[in-house]
């Protein structure tokens, strides 16, 4: 199958996804309660009010009605409007957006990054101090409880030396230009280097294993055969072979940076879409709730495709198939 | 390759760390002779929206007190009316009018000036316009308002009243911002949101960074006295340990509403005080009647109350089964009083206090005496007394609430002692989303919520008449005396005959356990001794100092010493030369690392 068409089907298998993701985003969150009655009552109102207010919530409509509704005002990109600030739900959303892309964007990025290299370094040396050290680190952060060492952390970093502040996203003084980014890079250390931990053992195992599985193979021995030097074994043969399994890995996670991370968000006051959507949930805010999830959803949908499409050109067995 | 990607990696971080420290270090280290005074308060509650009619929490009436005025304000001793932006107001003979003398010279934060017709034109806003409701109760029986000139202000009721003197809880618009909003929807009108939010109040918010933090700018204008500090910031929080660091390392000048076991662990630390304020809200055990199917008009009958409820005897062996001053020492550490009448202890004035040798005494050994005697015993044996009315066992199931401090708790000892005394008891406990829906269809028996109520005591008795059942009513608890005395409080234009008959009704309440008052709670705060002085509680003398009611602590705050007036933000930081060396130290060691590394490879398995 030629590149062209490979492409074309994995984009509308995406579109498919997404088409189906917005489906039951709708329909889920009926089933979770109904927000009128919670509203009418902090608002007193009579039932005249509440149908009133059920068809100014556009709730009124028969399901199917306000499905489709929903789905054409998707499309438009309007989200509709919160139930509990009565603020639009895309503004809502664009103000946490960058936040968390930027904390767990970042941790996700230095997991990945110093995760690949311990687990390469470490199946490549295997045995050693370096690889026993480095899988029990692993283990051990990976089993930790992120909300407690992120506490941790802010107590003994934040509350008691005072290096770092103990929570937030930026300081209060309208820092602009360099200063501000220092200032940005300073909140987002603790919280950063929390998630970094957590994030990092996944990928030191599943790469050490990858390669240790490809160190093995008859090409490996073949390379070394023929007299190349260990780094460009490693470099060009064994660890391109043994990425496989982890671009998958690397892809998703990267699909998930927009779910946040509630518990660090929490620990560390840091205003991002986990704590949003957490909130949403317990005050039944619908049009927040959906306007979440569907961004979420298109995050994942969108990065499986780019891995999909990124596979056929780094593997063409791939494409072959 | 990898060794760059390491060196490129190392470098990010020796940024990140060295440029943050580097920023805090500069601030800190070069006081300028103009840096703004900012009081640094935290709170984990979000700012829900700068609109007024959105407000629901905390920090939006913390906004609303600091940001606008209101026509009359509460007193800082206790609570009664006391003039605002009215210096005075005064009924005609027959209650139905009441003209107010609005003082001059005060300016909205743009410089328009305020008048009497911003206040006509509020409150006529709120009455013509949906979605204004919260403000609508305190403004009865139609009333109709007109500002004949820029200093007279008239209310027209329909019916005497006395709503004016209460004080109304409306804060005054400008109407200059607010007009093209007559007649919209609720939904725009809901939706309006406008910062800086012009308003006249003694601070001005300039900036909301949502889920981050809130800034208000003094108005150094203010009739009400002139602020000495420039600047107040409302940081946001999402747990209380977080909190509670940033006081102790100075980020912050006070924190809001501690748990007991924070607010212990702070107890002792030098330059920290805690601070407990007086309850302004109770958590209680509520009992259901039934009668909610009917009062919805529905067929359906929803409600699943146990008939032995209607039984006062019944009510007040559970009365005596409860340990208030063990739910206080358990479950608040000490933080909180045993509850008594339904009224909000902070408002001194309207509070009745029964004498512990009247109240309901723990005492098992009466409760059981007391089901015995009327005629609740256990006929098979099975430790479970039964109804000799419908034949029921006495099982029944209190609902409790996830997310409210206390409830799930209280409701876990309740059940211990009631079970002791004969009851088969199942806990439920459900989130607040909940609850509302078990109350509307009456599916309980009992359940542990709670109360805050105005200052003023018309609302929290109205709850418990008749018509209030599936409007605020928790049970549908219905007494025609009550009803009775509720109408007739409202005519009483004597502030001491009102009291007299309020009183009255607070003790008949008591005795008739419509539900169980468990404990009043207070709300604690902690705040720095080094920075601030001059915090006010109110009411006097154990209100709130913030989050109360104005903005009189912020007025009143000085800074400890000159000093401290030079620095704004302290943190106990380290210096800039140390920064700087650990960074360098981070760099050099990475060097090293890959250095060494580099050469390992060169050797190794050729």
């Amino acid at each position: 199958m030629g590149p062209r068409r490979y492409i074309l089907r994995k984009l509308l298998h995406a579109l498919a996804t997404l088409a189906f993701v917005l489906s039951v985003n709708f329909f889920l969150f009926r089933i979770l309660g109904d927000p009128v009655t919670l509203l009418s009552r902090s608002l007193r109102l009579d039932p005249t009010e509440q149908l009133e207010l059920r068809q100014e919530l556009g709730v009124a409509d028969p399901l199917p009605q306000q499905f489709v509704n929903y789905v054409g005002d998707t499309l438009r990109g309007e989200l509709g409007v919160s139930f509990l600030s009565g603020r639009p739900v895309s503004q809502v959303i664009a103000e946490r957006t960058w936040p968390t892309v930027l904390l767990v964007g970042s941790a996700t990025l230095f997991a990945t990054v110093f995760g690949l290299l311990a687990g390469i370094r470490g199946a490549w040396n295997r045995g050693s101090a370096f690889d026993s050290g480095s899988l029990l680190g692993s283990l051990v952060f990976f089993s930790m409880p992120e909300g407690w060492l992120g506490m941790i952390l802010l107590i003994v970093f934040a509350g008691t030396l005072g290096w770092f502040p103990a929570g937030g996203m930026e300081s209060v003084e309208p820092y602009t230009g360099l200063q501000h980014v220092t200032d940005v890079l300073h909140h987002l250390f603790l919280p950063c280097l929390t998630l970094t931990l957590g994030y990092i053992g996944e990928y030191t195992i599943i790469m050490r294993s990858s390669l240790l599985e490809v160190m093995g193979e008859d090409y490996v021995t073949t390379a070394r055969a023929k007299g190349l030097r260990d780094k460009m074994v490693r470099r060009h043969h064994a660890v391109p072979n043994a990425m496989l399994p982890t671009f998958t890995l690397i892809f998703f996670s990267f699909g998930f940076v927009l779910g946040g991370s509630i518990i660090v968000e929490t620990v560390f006051s840091w205003p991002g879409l986990g704590l949003l959507t957490y909130g949403a949930i317990d005050r039944l805010d619908y049009p927040v709730i959906q306007g979440v999830f569907l961004v979420f959803s298109a995050a994942v949908i969108v990065a499986n495709l780019a891995a999909d499409i990124t596979y056929g050109y780094v593997d063409p067995r791939i494409r072959e198939a | 390759m990898l060794g760059r990607v390491r060196v490129m990696a190392a470098l990010v971080l020796v940024v990140g760390i060295a440029g943050g420290g580097f920023v805090r270090a500069t601030a800190q280290e070069s006081p300028v002779p103009d840096e703004k005074l900012t009081l640094n308060v935290g709170l984990t509650e979000d700012f829900v929206s700068p609109n007024p009619f959105v407000a629901c929490c905390t920090m939006d009436y913390e906004f609303l007190f600091l940001n606008y005025d209101m026509l009359l304000n509460f007193d800082t001793v206790d609570l009664s009316p006391a003039p605002g932006l009215a210096e005075s107001c005064e009924p005609s003979p027959d209650h139905m009018d009441w003209t107010c003398t609005i003082r001059e010279g005060v300016t909205w934060s743009d410089g328009q000036p305020l008048t009497a017709e911003d206040i006509a034109f509020t409150y006529t806003f709120i009455v013509e316009n949906k979605g204004t409701g919260v403000f609508g109760d305190y403004l009865p029986y139609q009333p109709t308002f007109e500002a004949p000139d820029a200093t007279t202000f008239i209310w027209h009721s329909s019916e005497p009243t006395f709503a004016p003197e209460i004080p109304p809880w409306i804060y005054i618009l400008p109407k200059h911002i607010w007009e093209p909003l007559d007649g919209k929807s609720g939904q725009e009108i809901k939706g309006f949101e406008e910062i800086p939010a012009v308003g006249s109040g003694a601070f001005n918010m300039v900036e909301w960074k949502p889920g981050q933090f809130v800034r208000f700018d003094a108005n150094k204008n203010y009739w009400n006295g002139v602020p000495t500090i420039d600047e107040i910031v409302y940081r946001i929080f999402e747990n209380q340990e977080a909190m509670v660091q940033a006081l102790k390392s100075g980020e912050l000048d006070y924190a809001y509403d501690l748990s007991p076991t924070l607010a212990n662990s702070l107890g002792g630390t030098t330059g920290i005080e805690v601070y407990e304020g007086a309850p302004g809200s109770w958590t209680n055990l509520a009992f259901n009647f039934g009668g909610q199917s009917a009062a919805a008009g529905v067929d359906e009958v929803t409600e699943t109350n146990h008939p032995a409820l209607q039984d006062i005897r019944l009510r007040e062996a559970i009365a005596h089964a409860v340990d208030k001053q063990a739910l206080v020492d358990t479950i608040y550490q000490g933080y909180a009083l045993p509850g008594d009448t339904f009224m909000r202890p902070d408002s001194a004035f309207w509070h009745l206090d029964i004498p512990a040798e009247e109240e309901f005494a723990f005492d098992l050994g009466l409760a059981r005496q007391i089901l015995d005697d009327a005629g609740y015993l256990d006929t098979d044996g099975d430790g479970i007394r039964e109804d000799p009315v419908s034949g029921l066992p006495l099982a029944m199931d209190i609902v409790t609430i996830t997310d409210e401090f206390g409830s799930v708790d209280s409701g876990k000892l309740i059940e211990g002692w009631l079970e002791e005394i004969g009851f088969d008891i199942e806990l439920r406990p459900v989130t607040t989303t909940k609850i509302y829906e078990i109350w509307e269809l009456g599916d309980f028996d009992m359940y542990v919520w709670g109360w805050a109520g105005d200052v003023d005591p018309d609302f929290i008795m109205s709850v418990f008449t008749t018509n209030s059942c599936l409007v605020w009513s928790d049970g549908c608890y219905s007494d025609p005396q009550v009803d009775a005395w509720h109408e007739e409080q409202r005519t009483l234009f004597d502030r001491d005959e009102r009291k007299a008959l309020i009183d009255q009704m607070q003790r008949y309440l008591y005795e008739q356990l419509p539900e169980l008052a468990l404990t009043y709670e207070q709300t604690i705060h902690a705040y720095r001794t080094d920075r601030f002085t001059g915090y006010f509680p109110v009411p006097q003398p154990e209100g709130d100092l913030l989050f109360g009611w104005g903005p009189y602590s912020q007025i009143a705050l000085e800074p400890v010493t000159a000093e401290e007036a030079a620095e704004t933000q302290d943190g106990g930081g380290i210096p800039v030369g140390v920064w700087i060396g650990l960074g360098i130290g981070v760099v050099a060691i990475a060097a090293l690392l890959l250095v060494r590394r580099g050469r390992e490879e060169e050797d190794e398995r050729v």
